[in-house]
Parts: structure tokens; sequence; C-alpha cells
């Protein structure tokens, strides 16, 4: 038997090369644009640079952002590993957020509890929003595309209704738009600012590099590990590549896709942690948007890996800087960055099926020999 | 009730269900080809943009519907391709085109108008009959035809094959992949002239609002035929008549009467489930024998 | 003019890793049956897809009465005059007769369906051939044999004059073989060619005209009906003397390890699909289960080894109720499974090999530890063993599953159902699509397994492997046993009667 050829032999390169060569050829398109609107390339390029990468609070700047982008990311790899489609991220964070804001404003508990008590109750929150969708799933076969972003439009009108309603902290004359009260001092997301500085990072203070740059990196690792190195996390991924041969091997099809499900939503429930408990100091709903539906790009790009999110987030945070960069200084506008995301995931997914494919065949001829 | 009130009332509804019957006859379409299409929403709204740009480009509606169709039947195309021809999974392409689709329409938006979320008012609109949109009551021959191309013509008897059984259509020499573009790029065009009974003068982010995914929820409970599916959309169009009608006189906060329509999607659908039945080819990659 | 109906000349096909078929030649003459045998793999199905316009072939070429064609693609087959029934029916099942033989050849006005012409035509192709089926039924609603007459009315219906059969009566009853066989004789009257291609030699020979035996992507022989003999075609197929007994050596039966009682399962398209099944089957015994698919078979064995769809009665294992046990607990409680569809239900083909083979157990040590971890170091230790001692063919224990042949990943199931210490192995198909060398292992591990003290249920569509192999046999018909034979009761005209339903006193 030939020596191991495992995740490091020489097919795992083209497996992996999708969203590689989707990305350049996501650049391709974005230069066809720039020259299509008289600009040249190159001062383009420049652009994107100096406000992206050019001073080390610039490239802070798109930690900071991706910070978000990779909790969402997350969310939707595990639920996509299961095979269950959970578009329903966008209501799940709204609401998660919304219960631990609730957490945060009207438990005092001392700071050293208090942070983690709201991590887990957004963590509740995203969950509780994820549980019908699953439950209809199980019980009833609906399909989850469906429910959930049913479920994305109630969250939001049920969230609009408590934060104007009961849940209000609005203030005449002071409030601009409808919130909830502060959150408790003890509960606030404090920065890491000083601790980057001490090793040499210079990031000011503008910038968000706060506690949920913990959260996130350490959702990260627990994701990781779950899905790679334990029982439930294998079981996953047999249930996402097979249901047939995963109920015949005795794995509880239902209760690992419903385990799974609630889990993205809970990851779901931190997308909004770092606008509601380091930016803001409470919870309004008119927190940033759309962030669910980037966490599938995301993911997508990402082929659906905890470290392949990693990237993929930072990719879309330097994207969304670039834009800025680029609408400053060009006459390309900063929406451009959406449409060549957009367009990316399409190269990607489809590479991505072009290359399993051929890799099958090469596989096949191999183990003929 | 008075009678001028009931008129009212049913035309009211017709014209709000008219979008969601459009692009549910286009998902019939497409799932009856065995092609799943859960991106009518993103295509809706690009082609929303793209009615609105060319009405006002243009300097008439026409022009501006003309543009949402052919729009619609390109992105159906990027669909077909992706799905057809890469085989691509059916909801992941799906899902990805609908996150295209608000990427475009933003940078569409901001090209064509200077704004991102908004474009300018089109003062060139539909002609209204009865008081509403005239395009709505174009629904009644359309699904007419629908029903006469897919149970009546060759083509119709095709495009099921394909969704039913496409191995054994192939080997009776009909062109599967080219009957399933066909009814993606279809389902792409209903997209266009769904739009255009949504609202001709502005376009605003995230004004289909859903209906998308209410219009396939439609095909589900209609059962994959196009009169079904029509009879379906206007089950959630007229359910959200009354709620925009009796808004006020209902002792509700307004956000739960809202959330209405989504509850009632679902609601069907949890009363339906298992019952109903997809083409068996619905969602499943066609491979050629030499694969 | 040639007097061949058909000739294939020198055809070629290669896939990756294997040619399909290497300078194969065939002909077919006017008013003949010609029979086309090999085993599973031996390149018969490809040449006649080739034939049918599925494929392309790298060299060679075919002649139509003298004159050469190329075929492109079905339609260009069709216009010729060929016709192909396939093993798996190519139906439309909520279609109706008439749809179904009509599609792709539609008469119309402007692309509006105008069928009555047709619908003459078809009713007096009916009569002609002597095929009757209710034109405006939905081919979900007709039983199996009639399926197949429309499938033969579609191909008719098109002016078919070459007709090619790929193994027609896998799925009928003898009572339906015998009446394919006269529809077939009536075929050939009018002067029209059949290419029919089977491993059931008996029926071969009962039917042919000549026989060519294929082996490897090459013809090694074409015969005249007149001489052949089972023996002989059965050795020329095989390329060796072949051992139609097994090596069976006498064996303590033990206690009854797998009890059933009154089993009743109902599905969604058949409420009696299991209608009161008992029978026991005992350590250090095989026992199999002879009928025809769709007797209810699959679901009795996905009974006993997932509880699905079970309405009523008992399935006990040694003694103990598991009627209402979950998968896993089945499992673990020492009941093994070889799936009749290993790609669908046995492998998770983008998975390494190693993890396949630790699936069904990779929640238990050593596979799983304490903390609810996968140990990866020990499931691929006990793959590299697994794979030295079944001899699996691969280039490493981490080569996904999808890469192996089907023999290997035939292998690859059988070892890991094997491999976990099972009393009951119940084993459906165990040997469809394998090629021989491999079929030859998986029959010695399950005799193996026999003489271990294991029970064994075999569920085979193979008359030949069943007898061969099974110390007792039990026939379904229509969701029951209707007769049991034992080994040396068990001959083959006796128990393919009692698969007509014959034997049975039970009112069906």
């Amino acid at each position: 038997m030939s020596r191991s050829k495992g995740r490091f032999g020489r097919f795992a390169v083209l497996e992996q090369a999708a969203p590689f060569i989707g990305f350049l050829a996501s650049v391709v398109v974005l230069v066809v644009i720039v020259i299509v609107m008289q600009e040249s390339p190159l001062k383009a390029f420049a652009a994107i640079f100096k406000f992206t990468l050019s001073t080390s609070a610039k490239l802070a700047a798109v930690v900071s952002i991706s910070i978000p982008y990779f909790l969402s990311g997350l969310s939707i790899a595990v639920a996509f590993r299961a095979g269950v489609f959970n578009i329903g991220n966008e209501g799940q964070y709204f609401v998660g957020g919304l219960v631990g804001a609730m957490a945060g404003i009207y438990l005092p508990l001392p700071p050293a509890i208090h942070i983690p008590v709201v991590v887990l109750a957004s963590m509740a929150g995203g969950a509780l929003w994820a549980l019908v969708p699953a439950v209809l799933k199980a019980t009833r076969g609906i399909h989850e595309v469906i429910s959930t972003i049913m479920f994305n439009n109630i969250g939001i009108a049920l969230v609009n209704y408590l934060v104007n309603g009961p849940l209000s902290g609005m203030k005449k004359g002071v409030s601009l738009e409808p919130q909830t009260k502060k959150i408790l001092a003890s509960a606030v997301f404090g920065k890491l600012n000083g601790f980057f500085r001490s090793i040499g990072w210079n990031v000011p203070n503008y910038v968000y590099l706060d506690y949920s740059l913990v959260v996130a990196l350490v959702m990260g690792v627990v994701v990781w590990f779950l899905l790679f190195r334990t029982r439930r996390g294998f079981e996953i991924r047999a249930v996402g590549a097979s249901i047939d041969v995963s109920r015949y091997a005795g794995i509880r099809v239902k209760r690992v896709q419903v385990g799974a499900f609630l889990l993205s939503g809970a990851i779901a429930g931190l997308i909004g942690l770092q606008e509601i408990f380091a930016i803001r100091g409470f919870y309004t709903y008119s927190i940033a948007s759309g962030l669910g539906f980037d966490g599938i790009a995301i993911s997508l790009i990402g082929k659906n890996s905890p470290i392949g999110v990693v990237f993929a987030s930072v990719l879309f945070a330097f994207l969304k800087q670039g834009g800025y960069g680029l609408q400053l200084s060009t006459k390309v506008p900063n929406s451009v960055t959406y449409a060549i995301q957009g367009l990316m995931i399409l190269f990607i997914v489809v590479i991505n099926e072009v290359m399993i494919r051929f890799v099958r065949n090469l596989r096949k001829k191999e183990a003929l020999r | 009730m008075n009678l001028s009130f009931v008129g009212y009332f049913l035309l009211k509804g017709l014209e709000i269900s008219a979008p969601i019957a459009f692009a549910a006859l286009g998902g019939v379409f497409s799932e009856r080809a065995g092609v799943v299409n859960i991106a009518l929403e993103g295509i809706m709204g690009v082609t929303s943009l793209t009615l609105v740009w060319g009405a006002i480009a243009f300097q008439s509606i026409w022009m501006g519907l003309i543009a949402a169709v052919v729009t619609g039947m390109l992105m159906g195309m990027v669909h077909a391709v992706v799905t057809v021809t890469f085989k691509v999974d059916h909801v992941v392409s799906g899902v990805a085109i609908n996150v295209f689709g608000i990427g475009l329409s933003r940078f569409l938006c901001q090209s064509m108008f200077g704004a991102e979320t908004q474009s300018k008012i089109n003062p060139y609109l539909f002609p209204k009959l009865l008081g509403i949109n005239s395009v709505a009551f174009w629904l009644v021959p359309v699904v007419a035809l629908c029903m006469f191309a897919l149970y009546r013509t060759v083509f119709g008897l095709r495009l099921r094959s394909v969704g039913e059984n496409p191995e054994a259509a192939d080997t009776l020499g009909v062109n599967v992949n080219l009957l399933k573009y066909v009814g993606v790029v279809l389902s792409g065009a209903l997209c266009g002239l769904a739009s255009a009974t949504l609202f001709a003068d502005k376009w605003i982010t995230g004004m289909v609002a859903g209906r998308g995914f209410i219009a396939l929820a439609a095909v589900i409970f209609g059962r994959w035929d196009p009169l079904g599916a029509v009879l379906a959309s206007l089950l959630f169009g007229y359910a959200d008549t009354f709620r925009i009608v009796f808004e006020s006189k209902i002792p509700i906060p307004s956000q739960f009467v809202q959330m209405f329509p989504y509850v009632l999607a679902l609601v069907v659908l949890a009363g339906l489930a298992g019952r109903s039945r997809a083409p068996s080819a619905d969602g499943k990659p066609f491979l050629k024998g030499e694969e | 003019m040639s007097d061949f109906l058909l000739e294939m000349r020198d055809i070629t096909k290669h896939f990756p890793g294997v040619t399909a078929n290497d300078r194969v030649s065939i002909d077919l003459r006017p008013g003949e049956v010609h029979a086309l045998v090999g085993e599973n793999g031996a390149g018969k199905t490809t040449l006649m897809k080739i034939l049918y316009g599925l494929n392309r072939p790298d060299a060679g070429s075919i002649w139509v009465r003298g004159e050469r064609i190329s075929i492109r693609g079905p339609r260009d087959a069709i216009r010729r005059g060929i016709g192909m029934v396939h093993q798996h029916f190519m139906l439309l099942q909520p279609f109706t007769v008439l749809e179904n033989i009509i599609l792709g050849e539609e008469s119309h006005t402007a692309g509006v369906l105008a069928l009555a012409a047709q619908r003459k035509r078809i009713a007096d192709l009916m009569r002609e051939n002597r095929l009757v089926v209710d034109i405006d039924s939905r081919v979900e609603e007709l039983s199996v044999g009639v399926q197949q007459r429309v499938e033969i009315l579609k191909i008719l219906f098109r002016g078919a004059t070459i007709l090619i059969f790929d193994e027609p009566t896998a799925v009928l009853t003898p009572q339906e073989v015998d009446e394919l066989f006269r529809t077939l004789r009536e075929i050939t009257r009018q002067g029209k060619g059949i290419i029919f291609i089977s491993h059931k030699l008996d029926e071969v020979l009962s039917i042919a005209d000549r026989i060519t035996v294929i082996r490897q992507g090459r013809v090694v022989q074409t015969m005249d009906r007149a001489g052949a003999t089972k023996q002989r075609i059965a050795e020329l197929m095989v390329g060796k003397p072949v051992l139609l007994e097994v090596d069976r050596p006498v064996v303590q039966r033990g206690s009854a390890v797998l009890a059933v009682r009154d089993l009743r399962v109902r599905t969604a398209r058949n409420p009696s699909a299991v209608g009161g099944v008992s029978f026991d089957v005992h350590a250090g015994e095989i026992y199999g289960i002879a009928g025809v698919e769709g007797n209810g078979q699959s679901e009795l064995v996905r009974a006993i080894a997932e509880g699905a769809e079970v309405e009523s009665g008992e399935i006990l294992l040694e003694g103990g109720n598991i009627t209402r046990w979950p998968v896993r607990r089945r499992r673990d409680g020492g009941i093994a499974h070889i799936p009749e569809d290993r790609q669908k239900y046995g492998l998770l083909l983008a998975f390494s090999l190693a993890q396949n083979l630790a699936l069904g157990r990779h929640h238990k040590p050593p596979f799983s530890t304490r903390l609810a971890t996968i140990n990866f170091r020990a499931i691929r230790e006990s793959a590299r063993e697994i794979i030295k001692r079944f001899d699996i063919r691969t280039p490493s224990e981490e080569t996904p599953a999808h890469a192996l042949s089907g023999g290997n990943q035939q292998k690859a199931v059988v070892a890991r159902e094997l491999s976990g210490g099972p009393k009951l192995l119940l084993a459906s198909q165990p040997t469809r699509g394998v090629d021989i060398g491999a079929t030859e292992f998986i029959h010695r591990q399950l005799m193996q397994a026999r003489s271990e003290g294991k029970a064994v249920l075999l569920i085979s569509a193979d008359l030949d492997e069943l007898i061969a192999l099974s110390d007792r046999i039990g026939v379904m018909y229509k969701g029951k046993i209707i007769k049991e034979f034992t080994h040396d009761t068990a001959v083959r005209e006796a128990v393919g009667l009692a698969m007509t339903g014959e034997a049975s006193d039970v009112a069906v």
C-alpha cells in the first residue's frame, strides 16, 4: 500500500482550489468593470490597497468588520454540513441579539459572569428562533428554506414590536431611533486595543477589536473541533453526505439535523454581538441587516469549513472596505463589491463542482492502476 | 358591506396576488422541468429595478416591461447554466443567485440612479383598468395559456417528462437539457412579468419582501399545477389584502398583522406536508449515459 | 444486399481504466433470437448502449441491412429501426400508457397534441402482436409484466425491426416469462430480429436461436442453439471450469437467533407489502429468501434491519423482542446488514475507506472515546487490518470510497459488516453487480460466517446462488412465505414453480 494520501495528497490541492480560482475570476471581472467605467485598474487597486492594507489601523478595521461576517458564515457552515439550509440566520441574529440585550439590561451580575451569560443568552435566543423551523422539518418534512425565510420576516416584525413597545428605552429628545434601555456596564464588551498595542499592533481607539473577537475565535475553534474531532461532528458530516447511508448505519438522522439546526441558530444569535455590546451599548432593530445573507455567501465561498470561513469573512470585510476606497478615489461606486461578491459565489460553486468531478475521475483512474 | 366595497376588495386582491401568481407560474415551469428554483425572489429584485430603469430610459413603461422580462430571462439563464450544465446543487445555486441578485441590484441602482437603495421615481406607469394595474388582468389569459401549453402541447408533454424521468425521455430522443433550460428561462421571464405587477413607480431595496418565497409555497400548495399555483397565490394575496384593508380596525399591534402572510404560508405548508408530490426528478442532476 | 439484419463489426470502447468492448463482432439474422450472455461487467450492456446510441464507440462499424450507418444518439437508432427494452424500465410512472408510447414521436398540429390517429395505430399494433394494455391507464397502476408490454409497444410503435432486450426476465414471474417468450416468437415470426441479453442460462436455451458469449469485453464464441449446453456456456462465460456447487462443510445448527412472528409491513405503495410472515433463522445456518423482486423481500429486510414501516408482528433476536428497537440498538445487539444497493445505502462515497469501515460502530470504542471524540488513528489501524484480511484493492485506506471498483466497494461493505462480530447477518443481493472474483470471495465469507455459528439471512435474485449457499429456502410471494425448502429438496424447477405462487394454499 502506498503512502497515505489523506488530506495532503496531491488531489487535495485541486479539491481546495475552487475558492482561489473563483476569486481570481472575480478580480478579472472587477478589472473589466473598472475599465468599462473608464478608470485605470492600477488606480483602482491602489485605492483598494490604500483603504484596506496600507496602515495597521486600516488593517485592524478590516479585521474588526470581519468578526460578524465570520460568525454568520460559521453558523451557516455548521448547518450546511448537516445538509440543512438555514437561511434564517438573519432573523436569528435579530432575535438572539435582543434576548442577549435583555440579559445585559435586566440581569445585574458581576462582569466576569455577566459577559458569558450575555453570550449564552444570545445563543439561546438564536437557537430559539431556529427551533420551530427545525421541528417543522423533522416532523412534517417542510423544507427549511421556506420556513426560515418566513421566520426571518416574522422575527423582524416581532423585534420591531418589542423594541417599540414593552422593551422600549427611548428617551424623548435624546434617542434618535427606536431602542431599548442601555446595557449595564458590567455587560458591555470592552476593547482589546490596549492589548494589541502592547504587542506592537497600533490599533486606534475608533476601531473595534473587542471581546466579540474572542467569542468569534472561541466559536471557530469549538466548531472546528466539534465537526472534525468528535463523534457528533462525524455524524453531522455523514448526514450531510447521505441521509440514507446514515440511517442505515444507525445514526439518528433527525436528531442530528435538529441539533445542527439549533447550533446554527445559536451561533447566528451572536452575529450582532459586536454592534450591540461593543459599538452601540443598547439594542435597536436598525443594527446592520443583511449579515445573514452575507453569511450564506461566506460559507459557500469558504466551502463550509471553519478555516475556509475565516478566509472568506476576512475577504468580505476586505472587499467592503475596499469598495469604500474605490468610491472615494475613483468613479467606481462601492456597491460594485456587492455585485462582485455575488459573482464570486457563482464562480466558486461552479468551479467547485467541476473540480469535484474532475478529481473523482482522476482518483478512479489511479485506483484502477 | 356594500357592493362597491366588495368590488374594490376583489380588484385590490387581484392586484396584490398578481406578483405572487406570476412568480409561482414561473416556479411551476421550472420545477416541472426538474429544476428547483428558489431564486425567484432574487430575480424579481433585479427585474423590478430594470423595469423602472427601462421605463425611465426609454420613456415608456412597455420598454420597461421588455427590460424586466429580458433581465429575468438572463438571470434564469444563469441558474440554468449553473444547475443544468455544471450540475451544481439546485438549492445552492438558487441561494447564490439570490445573494448575487441583491448585490447586482444595489450595484445597478447606484450606477443607474446614483443611490444604492432606491431609484428615481418613474412617471411612466401601466394603464389602469377598473382602478388597478391592468397587467394584473393578464393573469387570466396567461394562466390559461400555461395550462394549455403544459398539458396539450408537445412542448408541455416533453417538459413534464424531463422533470419526471429524464433518463427515459433521453432514450426516446427528447432533448433533456434544452427543455430544462427552457423551463428555467421561462421562470425568469415570468418573474419579469411578476415585477410589472409589483410597484412600477419606484424601486426600493427589499421591496419584493419575500413574495418570491411565498410563490414557492404557492407552487407546493398548488401541487405543481399552473392553475393550482395561481389559486394558492390568490389565497395568499387575498389574505394579505384582508390584512391591509382591515389593519387599522384590528386591535392587534400592526407588526403582528404584518406577520400574517408569512405565518399563513407556514400554516398552509405545515398542514399539507407529505401529501403532495413533486415531479420525481425535481432537484436531481441529469447525467447522460457516458458519465 | 446482405443476409443480415444487423452487423456490429470490431466494436471497441474504452472507459478510464477498463476496456469495456474489445473488437466485438456480432450479427443478427431476420427472424432470429440471438442471445448475448456474459457475467456482470462483461460488456454486454455497453455494447447495446452503443447500438442504441447512448454511447459512442471508439472504433468499429455498424451495418443495418448491408448499409453502414452511424448512430449519434437514440434518435438515429430509432430511425434505423433499432429499439431497446431496458432492464430498468424507462417509463414515466404518472403518465398514461398512450403518453409513454408516443413521447418523442407525438403527432401534432402546430405544436398542439393531436393523438387520434396514433391511438388507432397503437390499437392495431396491440392486436397484431397480441399485446393488450389499457391505453389510458397510468403506468404506475400496472403490474410489472404489463409495464414491460408498454415498453415493447413503445419500440414497435417506432417501427423497430431490431429489438434489444436487456435482462427482461429479471422482474417477471415464470408465468410472465412464458407470455414474454410467446410475444418474442410472434415478433420474430414477422421477420424482425431480437437480441436477448441475459445471464439466465435456462431461459437462454429455451428462446435463443444463436448464443454469443462475451467475457471481459471480448467475444469468446458464437454458437448455434443445437448442441449448446448450460455447462459449456457457463464455462465460456467464466473462463474456467465452473464449480456450480459450493463447498459445504457440515455445521451443527444452533438455536434460533432470529425469529419473525406474523410480521406485517405496510408501505405507502402497498398496504400488505409483507402480509404475515413467520420464520426462524438458526445459528450456523444460511436461510435464503427466494422470490421475484417486488414480492416483499426488500421490505422484510428493512423491517428486520431498521424496523421500517412495521405494522404489527414481532421480531425476536435470541428471544428478545427487538421490534421497536432503533437501528443503532439493533446493530449494537449484533445485527449486521449488507444492503442491496451499496452506493445508496452502504457507503459514504466522499469519505475515506477507513472511515467507511468504521461506520456503524464509530460510536463505540475503540473508534470513539469516553469524551465522545473520534480516534482516527484507531480507525486507520483497524482499516489497514481489515483491508489486508479481506484483500480489498485500494491505493490506501485514506482513499475515498468512490474511487474503488464496484467489487471492492462491495467487499468493503461485507468486510465491515462481518468485522463487528455479528450474531445475525442480513445479506441483501450481496453479489449484485460484482465481478466473478469478488463474488466467489463473498460466497466464501458467507459460508465462513455460517461455520462460525452466525445466523445468515440471504436474499438474492440469483436462484443458483441461493440454492448453492442456503441450508433452507423460503419462497416469498406477494408478501408471504408460501413454501420452505431444505437444501436437499431445493431443486431449481420446484423453487421456480413456488416463485410463481403455486404451492400456496393461502388465499392471495
